[in-house]
């Protein structure tokens, strides 16, 4: 039994070096501040900016994405550390053309978006297909070559950005699973509007993407008609299984910090016993999220998965991520009411960015409810429970 | 990265699994429920012979390991041992081996060793007065003597004491913290096993009345045992997290047949989310508690850098998760859940129990807190 990350050989340090000039060099100055999840600027200046870093890293070897595990964990290390995004929108079509893809769309798309020069922007969810994807009602009805898809999509992250559009749309009538069909959208298609949504956050990092009579070439299908599902579950088990880069690292060290600037009863809230034990609970409880981890990671390498692995990671992360958030904001008084740019706010906010942002990881990639019922059915194999439309 | 047990920790607990639901089946554990003893020596000679006493023996004292971490081979024993309940001083006789083998010298070594990894020797260990953790808990006095130490005072919640063969017993030196064995009967040391809510397992306060204990019966210096005890208490909350794994792990599989097999309201009650969501909860926490457990025992075997952490880690949590997982097994069994004849209070009762031996989980957090202000700079 072990968890050790193999060493980074001496050899590649000339590769970090590289690295860390050319982020010296080329690092965008945004407007848009980074706060907490994985957010879109405001300014498109800022776009522009991110477009011509992400391209210039490519072109110079240093993306995220290198064949080489140790120059891509390496990049990964230093880009995280710049705060600054290295991977713009949703990337993860990607997995469905490596896998559902014609050569055709292999060649047109997967090196473009290793280059960040396509965005990608995800068109799942419905208003009325949710947690309850299988609902979703946007339908495609082959016209000669094209196919030809209205209906109305949500939460699609960069959308406003995005040169493409990951779609699921129904093909004939059926209902379920039946007829989902993965398509290519080119958002600049006529018929396609965008509109930005206002989260809880003040900020805007999701869509709503109108579609009216919109026309997709045939070629544009991912994989057979109707076996849209499989496609997407395969990138949405990916997804589940990718948390955030850009957590908390130390919560228990966080909330000490906290702690020990808060008086409560005469003497730093850190002497208070109450609160000696929710950090000991945060302590163990984000540990164990790492070691569980460890588990995750060794079961993929040998092709063990189980059905649990990715729902049970996610609902650890989101849970505890809120629940630190939430206390967080407990310890910081009166200053837990204060946001950023605030003067008097502590660390400028960042905790109350953190608690808001929060309810997305517990809702999206599938909510934690729907996760729970996945592990009773999936994992557990318990019984569905009876559907009230069919 | 390699975060499981390989293939021949697995043998090991296949083999110890099979062992056990033959040799201790549930069925027997119930005969001895309110007995005065639970433990059987025929059962554990064999069970020795598989191994379960010898893993932290060194070979040359006629022990050895499956792998070159004998901690991680000794949980995946001890996880089957939970998954059982089964009664015996599997922990405790390890805890005294590890000790015996890491701080003894040659004599106590040879006497002891051998005997213990055969399955001749019962080992257990004589904590502190209350069952914690703390050092000024422990409640044996130890005195200089003509010939070593004479020890006075009570040991309570060693593990069958009464069936032991051999005590090791924490004393308070007037310099130090003492370890001293103590091979039985000896006189001056009586027994009475305390009335207790685990019934699969008995419980044993300890008293010393003017015990003499020769200078060759003390483990390493007198007033010097700090390290030997927190090693033990380390190997010791690994053993105990391993056990309350097996444990949860069973209770829980019984628990989720139940929720496909019972029906109610013409559907199986496991098809309700009420009960799925709270299954699915179950299996998080137990997922989360296995990590936890597993990560806590490689990081004793290794002496990894995080050590402390991870066993404070495994403190916290594990025995928390089960005792979350068997209590709401209870529950979710319903009415039959809070019979006698169902075996699910069974694992309730041992989950509370282990939760307050070898320093609670609140303890843990506490030095989990402690831990991450000293890696936080002021």
């Amino acid at each position: 039994m072990d968890v050790d990350i193999p060493e980074i050989p001496s050899r590649y340090d000339a590769y970090r070096q590289g690295l860390r000039e050319f982020i010296v060099g080329n690092l965008p100055e945004l407007a848009f501040k980074q706060r907490s999840g994985l957010r879109a600027p405001e300014d498109p200046e800022d776009v522009v900016k991110l477009r011509r870093w992400v391209r210039g890293l490519h072109d110079a070897g240093y993306g995220a994405n290198r064949d080489d595990p140790f120059e891509a964990r390496i990049s990964i290390e230093e880009l995280e550390r710049t705060r600054i995004p290295y991977v713009l929108g949703n990337p993860l079509v990607a997995g469905a053309i490596v896998r559902f893809g014609t050569e055709q769309q292999r060649a047109a798309y997967l090196p473009a978006i290793a280059s960040g020069e396509h965005i990608w922007t995800q068109l799942f969810s419905e208003p009325d297909a949710g947690s309850d994807l299988t609902s979703l009602r946007t339908r495609a009805v082959l016209d000669g070559g094209h196919y030809v898809v209205s209906g109305q999509k949500v939460w699609s992250t960069w959308a406003q950005f995005s040169d493409f559009g990951y779609l699921l749309a129904r093909i004939g009538s059926g209902a379920g699973r039946d007829g989902i069909t993965a398509f290519i959208l080119d958002m600049k298609s006529e018929g396609v509007t965008t509109r930005p949504l206002r989260e809880i956050t003040g900020t805007t990092d999701f869509n709503e993407v109108f579609l009216d009579s919109v026309r997709i070439p045939v070629e544009n299908m991912i994989g057979e008609p109707g076996a849209g599902w499989s496609v997407a579950q395969a990138s949405l088990a990916h997804e589940r299984g990718t948390l955030p880069g850009d957590k908390e690292q130390d919560p228990a060290g966080a909330l000490v910090r906290a702690a020990r600037h808060r008086r409560r009863g005469g003497r730093a809230a850190i002497e208070d016993g109450a609160v000696r034990q929710q950090i000991g609970r945060v302590a163990a409880r984000s540990l164990m999220e790492r070691y569980l981890g460890y588990r995750v990671q060794t079961r993929a390498a040998n092709n063990q998965t189980a059905a649990w692995d990715a729902p049970l990671v996610k609902i650890w992360f989101s849970e505890l991520n809120l629940e630190v958030a939430d206390y967080a904001l407990r310890l910081l008084g009166g200053r837990g009411a204060l946001v950023e740019d605030e003067p008097l706010a502590h660390e400028d906010g960042r905790w109350q960015d953190t608690f808001l942002y929060a309810r997305s990881w517990t809702i999206a990639g599938g909510s934690n409810e729907i996760l729970r019922n996945v592990i009773g059915e999936r994992a557990l194999d318990l019984p569905r429970e009876p559907r009230g439309d069919r | 990265m390699d975060f499981a047990y390989n293939d021949d920790q697995e043998l090991l607990r296949g083999v110890t699994r099979r062992f056990l639901e033959e040799r201790h089946p549930m069925a027997l554990t119930r005969t001895r429920l309110e007995a005065e003893s639970t433990f059987d020596r025929g059962v554990w000679r064999d069970g020795a012979e598989l191994g379960w006493t010898a893993l932290v023996v060194p070979e040359q004292y006629g022990g050895g390991s499956v792998t070159d971490q004998p901690v991680v081979d000794l949980a995946a024993v001890a996880e089957e041992a939970g998954r059982a309940l089964f009664p015996g001083p599997l922990l405790s006789t390890n805890v005294v081996a590890d000790a015996v083998a890491a701080y003894g010298d040659e004599q106590q070594r040879q006497q002891f060793l051998g005997a213990i990894a055969r399955g001749d020797c019962v080992a257990t260990w004589c904590t502190t007065a209350d069952g914690s953790a703390e050092a000024d808990a422990i409640g044996v006095e130890a005195v200089p003597a003509p010939s070593g130490l004479k020890l006075d005072g009570v040991a309570r919640f060693a593990h069958d004491a009464h069936e032991a063969d051999l005590l090791l017993v924490s004393c308070q030196a007037p310099s130090g913290p003492t370890l001293v064995l103590m091979p039985l009967p000896a006189p001056g040391v009586s027994f009475r096993v305390l009335g207790g809510l685990d019934l699969t397992r008995r419980l044993c306060e300890v008293s010393f009345e003017s015990v003499e204990a020769a200078g060759h019966q003390i483990l390493g210096a007198v007033g010097a045992a700090g390290p030997a005890i927190d090693r033990a208490y380390r190997l010791a909350t690994v053993l105990q997290s391993a056990e309350a794994v097996g444990a949860a792990e069973r209770v829980f599989e019984i628990t989720v047949q139940y929720a496909k097999d019972r029906r109610q309201f013409g559907r199986a009650i496991g098809s309700f989310q009420a009960i799925k969501h709270r299954l699915a909860d179950l299996l998080i926490e137990l997922e989360g508690a296995r990590a936890a457990s597993w990560y806590a025992a490689l990081a004793v075997a290794d002496d990894r850098f995080d050590r402390d952490e991870a066993v404070a880690v495994a403190g916290a949590a594990v025995r928390d998760a089960f005792a979350f997982i068997a209590g709401e097994s209870v529950q979710i069994h319903g009415g039959i859940g809070f019979t006698w004849e169902h075996d699910a209070h069974l694992f309730m009762r041992r989950a509370k129990v282990e939760q307050l031996l070898f320093g609670d989980p609140d303890w843990h957090r506490e030095r989990l807190c402690r831990l991450a202000e000293a890696k936080a700079p002021v």
